[in-house]
């Protein structure tokens, strides 16, 4: 008798762990939906610009690193109380998007993932922050 | 016959004087190049708090910025005094409310524990450093204005009230002034100078009611969100604005000890905080200025931290 009450104990124990964890794993962001004002944008920050590892490097320590990691593969110390993953900046895919798509993600965001429009206001610091991230490419 | 050649000669002399304008127009247009508009720098420093004083920064329109800032006791290293490093002696704390109204202007509200103060502040930037080093300097201007909130009995001319005069309202009140010009020379290094003048409308008879301050202040930024801060803001001994002479009365405490502060800054894309050792407790400019009688180079430093918080509208 006493055997069979630890073994339920034991099992509604580890079914309410499991259950806890489930509600709080993380959901992939679903598709983004960029304006096509956004998705014209270009770059005006050539890959290799000086600007890129100075102040796109900063901007992106200062403002993005502690959600999205030091590299980008989402694994700041605030990523964890998020309900949304902050994705990965080093697949092929996630750098698949077009300049414009990676800028409406940035600084416009959406849900969770913060408006930066107002605290990087310059537009060649905010494509040297796009041109650091394309730097995390595996 | 005349009149009407007249008139030809003086049509023709119209038409192609307008046709020379026409190809004055024309190559103008061709050469015409507007002038590329100015950048202004980035931020010279990462808040618009360095310790007690305020910095030539100012955040875009429609932020708030609330700000903590927290003074322990004075170290002290006398054995007969049971503390930890001025953590368990009597501390200052002030709160406050920044709103930037525009890009270039700022109010403030604040509230602080010794003398129960109350403050307005105001911070407008006249210039802009420019990228192009058109403009090689910020200048700001800063105001804050210090209600003292103690119980009237301070004032009412009782014999323990610093004023043998009955109590009026003006009496709370207190003004600090100050000009700020900082440059930021590069990434990581910024510097700031000020000059300031400050201005109590009621004390004790053997003080001066005004004084007037210079300050240095600078951040090296040693990593993206790293900072260290130091500042120095010095009262001046200025003999022509003085209202009492200081050797009238030989145990009057003199109050006329600089605020040194040094230490650390973090920043993050919403917070700023700062971790350092100060001289002065009154943490309002005009306190500090005005009544600080501790050395920073002979046991008067005391731990200070500072925490501001962003919220962009």
């Amino acid at each position: 008798m006493k055997k069979s009450i630890n073994l339920i104990a034991i099992i509604c124990t580890a079914i309410m762990f499991i259950a806890a964890n489930a509600a709080m794993a993380q959901k992939a962001g679903g598709p983004w939906t960029v304006p096509a004002k956004y998705k014209a944008m270009k770059t005006t920050v050539k890959a290799g610009d000086p600007s890129i590892n100075t102040v796109g490097k900063d901007l992106f320590s200062k403002n993005c690193k502690s959600c999205h990691g030091a590299k980008g593969l989402g694994d700041g110390p605030k990523a964890a109380n998020l309900k949304t993953s902050t994705g990965n900046f080093s697949t092929a895919k996630f750098q698949a998007n077009s300049d414009g798509e990676l800028y409406y993600m940035s600084f416009v965001g959406r849900d969770e993932m913060p408006n930066f429009e107002k605290k990087i206001l310059d537009e060649a610091d905010r494509w040297a922050v796009i041109g650091y991230i394309r730097t995390l490419k595996k | 016959m005349i009149m009407r050649i007249n008139a030809f000669l003086l049509l023709t002399l119209l038409v192609s004087q307008a046709t020379a304008f026409a190809q004055e127009e024309a190559t103008s247009d061709t050469t015409v190049q507007e002038k590329p508009k100015e950048k202004p720098v980035r931020p010279a420093f990462e808040s618009g708090l360095l310790f007690d004083a305020a910095t030539t920064t100012l955040y875009p329109s429609k932020t708030l910025e609330f700000v903590i800032q927290h003074r322990f006791g004075v170290i002290n290293v006398n054995d007969n005094n049971y503390d930890m490093a001025g953590i368990w002696g009597t501390a200052n704390i002030r709160l406050g409310l920044n709103y930037s109204i525009l890009k270039n202007l700022m109010v403030g509200v604040g509230t602080t524990k010794f003398n129960k103060m109350e403050d307005l502040q105001l911070k407008y930037r006249i210039i802009e450093q420019t990228r192009s080093n058109s403009i090689p300097v910020t200048i700001v201007l800063y105001e804050v204005v210090g209600i003292d909130g103690s119980p009237d009995s301070k004032w009412d001319g009782t014999p323990d009230a610093v004023t043998t005069k009955s109590y009026k309202f003006g009496n709370r009140m207190s003004y600090f002034t100050q000009l700020m010009v900082s440059r930021r020379f590069n990434d990581q290094l910024s510097l700031q100078v000020g000059g300031a003048f400050t201005h109590y409308n009621c004390v004790d008879s053997v003080y001066n009611h005004d004084r007037v301050s210079v300050s240095f202040a600078g951040r090296y930024k040693f990593t993206p969100q790293m900072s260290f801060i130091l500042s120095g803001d010095f009262p001046l001994d200025l003999k022509n604005i003085q209202d009492y002479k200081k050797d009238a009365a030989s145990n009057t405490v003199i109050y006329d000890k600089p605020n040194i502060a040094a230490g650390v800054e973090i920043a993050t894309s919403a917070h700023a905080f700062h971790i350092y050792v100060a001289s002065a407790q009154g943490i309002l400019p005009q306190e500090s200025t005005m009544w600080n009688k501790n050395d920073f180079f002979h046991g008067g430093i005391l731990i200070g931290l500072n925490i501001t918080r962003l919220w962009n509208f």
